[in-house]
């Protein structure tokens, strides 16, 4: 093969590859939104590093559920809904998109959480700062000019290298950390719900059920085939490393100052400020502000109007932001109140922020293995795969995660979890 | 006529005049469509001794369960559903196309109408459900008794469409063979609205629905599509089913679409196509795609300057390109070069034995192959256009804009 032929067929790649990125990444970042930020915060916080060893894991976990359900989307050119649907019938249908609904809103309600405390560690009132917002971010999805605010997002989301850097100057104890990061703790750890809890919530927030609806519509919307597929695989695989990377140094980064100076609690955005205390005092705060807003906002664009369009092609009904109002009342319906809903939570008086933002992430631990299982009933089939079905380890571990997620769960409740 | 929906028949109990215990449960409503597609054939039943078929000629009673005249171990057993369409499986909850409203929709249920005529029961498909009242049914059968659940369906308006605007998708081509699904319907539809359809459906459906229609009605259909879309069809079908379709769209949007197509998938298309077409094509995907030259068509009516009228409509009847390009009919002399032209409205006015030199009018604007499209478009709104000539630097004529391409290129800008 001639030099500038080799050189064409990699230059033909990296366009390929640039092309396919987008889903896979936004997803990712995407999943480091309020709910994400306040959950590894508060694991770091509040039981230092001993939380750390569920990251390896996770990631595999999550690289596997991403690709299956990005392979998905690739070989059958439907939306997850779509094949439930065709595959089970509308009454389990229904149940799955209201489960859906109310696992999705919490993750609302934490965006909204996360808009109202960053921008009041500016002084915004939250009363000022929710609806404005939630009106914006109608106009801005609704309106259509969605897609070039995505890359400023994408652009944005650069602020997570802070965590990075923070974690790396908060000096930690790099030997415990690491150590953490392999081995488990003592068994008398597993017997308490609270750990139990934010284990749930860390695994929750991170292979979240609307990841896995939202990334496979985003692969069919895209019209990635299976040619292009391959590409996309790695924009999905580094993703996942991405996001649990940043993770793993959230955690770190509030393990090494809040929870070795005795903040065991986070009750506000000031809190979880405080751990980027070490990058620099002033900005600290403003880092931190600027970062979960812009996190906050970027998945508050995309996880309501993502559940409209999951919920009304599931169920039937007309779909899509190109449509009229009068076309597709439901569709349109679902997305407002989704976001007048969400804001108003947050906006009752004396609502606890965190603790909602990292409650709504429990449910999704709680939700991902029903979702899982059907995921894994329908990528296993043959007549809808082809010869694209589940190879043996990635059913082994799929069904592992799920059978442990719902192990972990009615371990919290046996042990006193929910009282 | 009363009526009944096929969520109330799946799961129905049998019974044969055996007894009063069920032998069994209804699974699956069988059609075989090449015999009586609006007719339903059989129940697929589950007994304990194992699937069963029990044709509808054996069937004197639905309500209230299903009652057979002959006896369980009489049914012939159940050996997979080869040839006959079975409802639960391949209609409930399946994307169809919705022929009336020209798009895609979910079936919720499917009503089917009863004829009683002395012991016998013939069930006719009448439309499928794609509103709330088949979704609450399919929700609430089981929980609500039946009784109860029919007067709530009352309450709700209903949204259906009758069966004889259906057209199903099937992406096995046995199956669709065997089964006869040939997307007449479809096809009558305006390619502009067929092709929206299209666009709504999943890659696989998508190439079913191209390997079924014919080649013309095809080639429009692309025509009307996205340009990612159409690549995607073009490269998910065979090289010879995909040349087919190509030699009969309009040149333009032919070198359009191969251009836009990885160079080997290009070739593999264009070996396929028969001589003629291939070259006007290779032409065409010679000029760049944004100028006069990209936009043109080479299929258009040119005659000599010695024609009459006469020849012209001769010519019209036997021409084989699109309608846009022939508001204009051209007049050329030796080696093709552009001597005038004559609208469409004036050769039907005129006897047919004067000679179209005559009808020409003098000032004609014309463009150049390299000429930028603002240029196109300026001219096209100067002059009021439908056609312009493309004429090169001796004259000749080459190819023709016609206003829908201009159209095309302004509402990308737009």
């Amino acid at each position: 093969m001639s030099e500038p032929r080799r050189l064409k067929i990699w230059r033909m790649r990296l366009l390929m590859l640039l092309a396919v990125i987008g889903p896979g990444f936004i997803t990712a970042n995407v999943d480091n939104d309020a709910g994400g930020i306040y959950t590894y915060s508060a694991a770091g916080a509040q039981f230092g590093y001993t939380l750390l060893w569920v990251m390896i894991p996770m990631t595999i976990a999550l690289v596997v559920v991403q690709e299956m359900s990005a392979r998905m989307g690739a070989v059958t050119g439907k939306g997850l809904s779509d094949l439930i649907r065709e595959e089970y019938g509308f009454r389990i249908t229904f149940f799955m998109m209201l489960g859906l609904i109310i696992t999705n809103f919490g993750n609302i309600v934490a965006e909204f959480a996360g808009i109202a405390s960053s921008l009041e560690l500016f002084h915004i009132s939250r009363y000022i700062s929710v609806p404005v917002a939630g009106v914006l971010v109608w106009f801005l999805v609704v309106k259509g000019s969605y897609k070039s605010v995505e890359k400023i997002f994408l652009a944005a989301s650069c602020f997570y290298f802070a965590y990075i850097v923070a974690g790396i100057l908060a000096g930690p104890s790099w030997n415990e950390a690491f150590i953490a990061t392999f081995k488990p703790p003592a068994r008398a750890a597993f017997r308490d719900s609270a750990y139990l809890y934010m284990i749930i919530g860390v695994v929750g927030t991170t292979i979240a059920p609307w990841m896995q609806f939202y990334l496979q519509s985003s692969i069919v919307e895209k019209g990635i085939t299976v040619r292009e597929y391959r590409a996309s695989r790695w924009d999905v695989i580094l993703g996942c490393f991405f996001t649990d990377i940043v993770a793993w140094f959230i955690v770190v980064a509030c393990a090494a100052t809040l929870y070795t100076h005795g903040v065991r609690q986070i009750r506000d955005a000031a809190d979880a400020a405080q751990a980027l205390r070490p990058l620099s005092n002033e900005f600290a705060y403003i880092l931190f502000a600027a970062g979960l807003f812009n996190a906050s906002i970027f998945a508050a664009s995309i996880l309501p109007i993502s559940t409209a369009y999951t919920v009304c092609e599931g169920l039937g009904f007309e779909s899509g932001v190109d449509r009229k109002f009068s076309e597709a009342k439901v569709f349109y319906w679902l997305y407002t109140l989704l976001l007048i809903a969400g804001g108003a939570v947050i906006l009752m008086p004396n609502i606890p922020l965190v603790k909602i933002s990292i409650l709504s992430q429990v449910v999704n631990g709680i939700v991902l293995p029903f979702v899982l299982i059907f995921m894994l009933l329908l990528v296993n089939k043959s007549e809808l795969m082809g010869k694209h079905v589940n190879g043996t380890w990635f059913n082994v571990i799929a069904w592992a995660t799920a059978v442990i997620m719902i192990g972990l769960t009615i371990a919290w409740f046996v042990t006193g979890g929910g009282s | 006529m009363p009526s009944l929906a096929l969520s109330e028949l799946i799961g129905a109990p049998v019974y044969d005049p055996s007894g009063t215990t069920p032998v069994g449960k209804v699974r699956e409503v069988a059609v075989v469509p090449q015999e009586d597609p609006h007719r339903v054939a059989a129940f697929v039943v589950k007994t304990r001794h194992g699937e069963r078929l029990l044709s509808m000629k054996a069937v004197n009673e639905v309500n209230g369960g299903v009652r057979a005249d002959s006896l369980a171990d009489g049914w012939t057993p159940y050996g997979g559903g080869e040839g006959m369409l079975l409802l639960e499986r391949d209609l409930l909850d399946q994307q169809i196309i919705d022929v009336y409203g020209r798009k895609v929709v979910r079936v919720n249920d499917v009503d089917i109408h009863e004829e009683i005529s002395d012991r016998h029961v013939t069930l006719k498909l009448s439309a499928v459900d794609v509103g709330a009242r088949g979704a609450i049914r399919r929700l609430l059968k089981g929980v609500v008794p039946t009784s109860a659940l029919r007067t709530m369906m009352d309450k709700i308006p209903p949204r259906m469409i009758p069966w004889e605007f259906v057209d199903l998708i099937e992406t096995d081509a046995a199956r669709r063979v065997k089964l006869k699904i040939a997307l007449d319907r479809l096809s009558r539809l305006h390619p502009a609205d067929i092709a929206d359809i299209v666009e709504e459906l999943a890659p696989a459906e998508r190439e079913a629905v191209f390997e079924t229609l014919n080649e013309e009605v095809a080639a429009q259909t692309l025509e009307e599509m996205d340009p990612k879309l159409q690549v995607s069809v073009l490269s998910s079908l065979d090289s010879d089913r995909a040349a087919d379709i190509v030699e009969e769209m309009d040149p333009d949007a032919a070198a359009d679409v191969l251009g836009d197509m990885p160079p080997d998938a290009t070739e593999e298309i264009l070996t396929e196509m028969a001589p003629e077409e291939r070259a006007e094509v290779a032409e065409l995907m010679t000029f760049e795609e944004d100028t006069a030259a990209g936009r043109m068509t080479t299929e258009y009516m040119a005659l000599k300057s010695s024609a009459k009228v006469a020849d012209a409509i001769d010519m019209l009847r036997k021409f084989e390109g699109g309608l846009e390009s022939v508001s204009t009919i051209y007049i050329i002399g030796e080696r093709e070069k552009l001597l005038g032209h004559v609208p469409l409205a004036k050769v039907v006015l005129a006897t047919p034995e004067t000679p179209l030199m005559l009808l020409s009018s003098r000032h004609m604007p014309t463009i150049h192959p390299g000429a930028d499209e603002k240029e196109v478009a300026a001219l096209f709104d100067k002059y009021n256009l439908l056609t312009l000539p493309v004429i090169d630097d001796e004259g000749i004529l080459t190819g023709v804009i016609t206003a829908d391409d201009v159209i095309n290129m302004l509402r990308a800008k737009l």
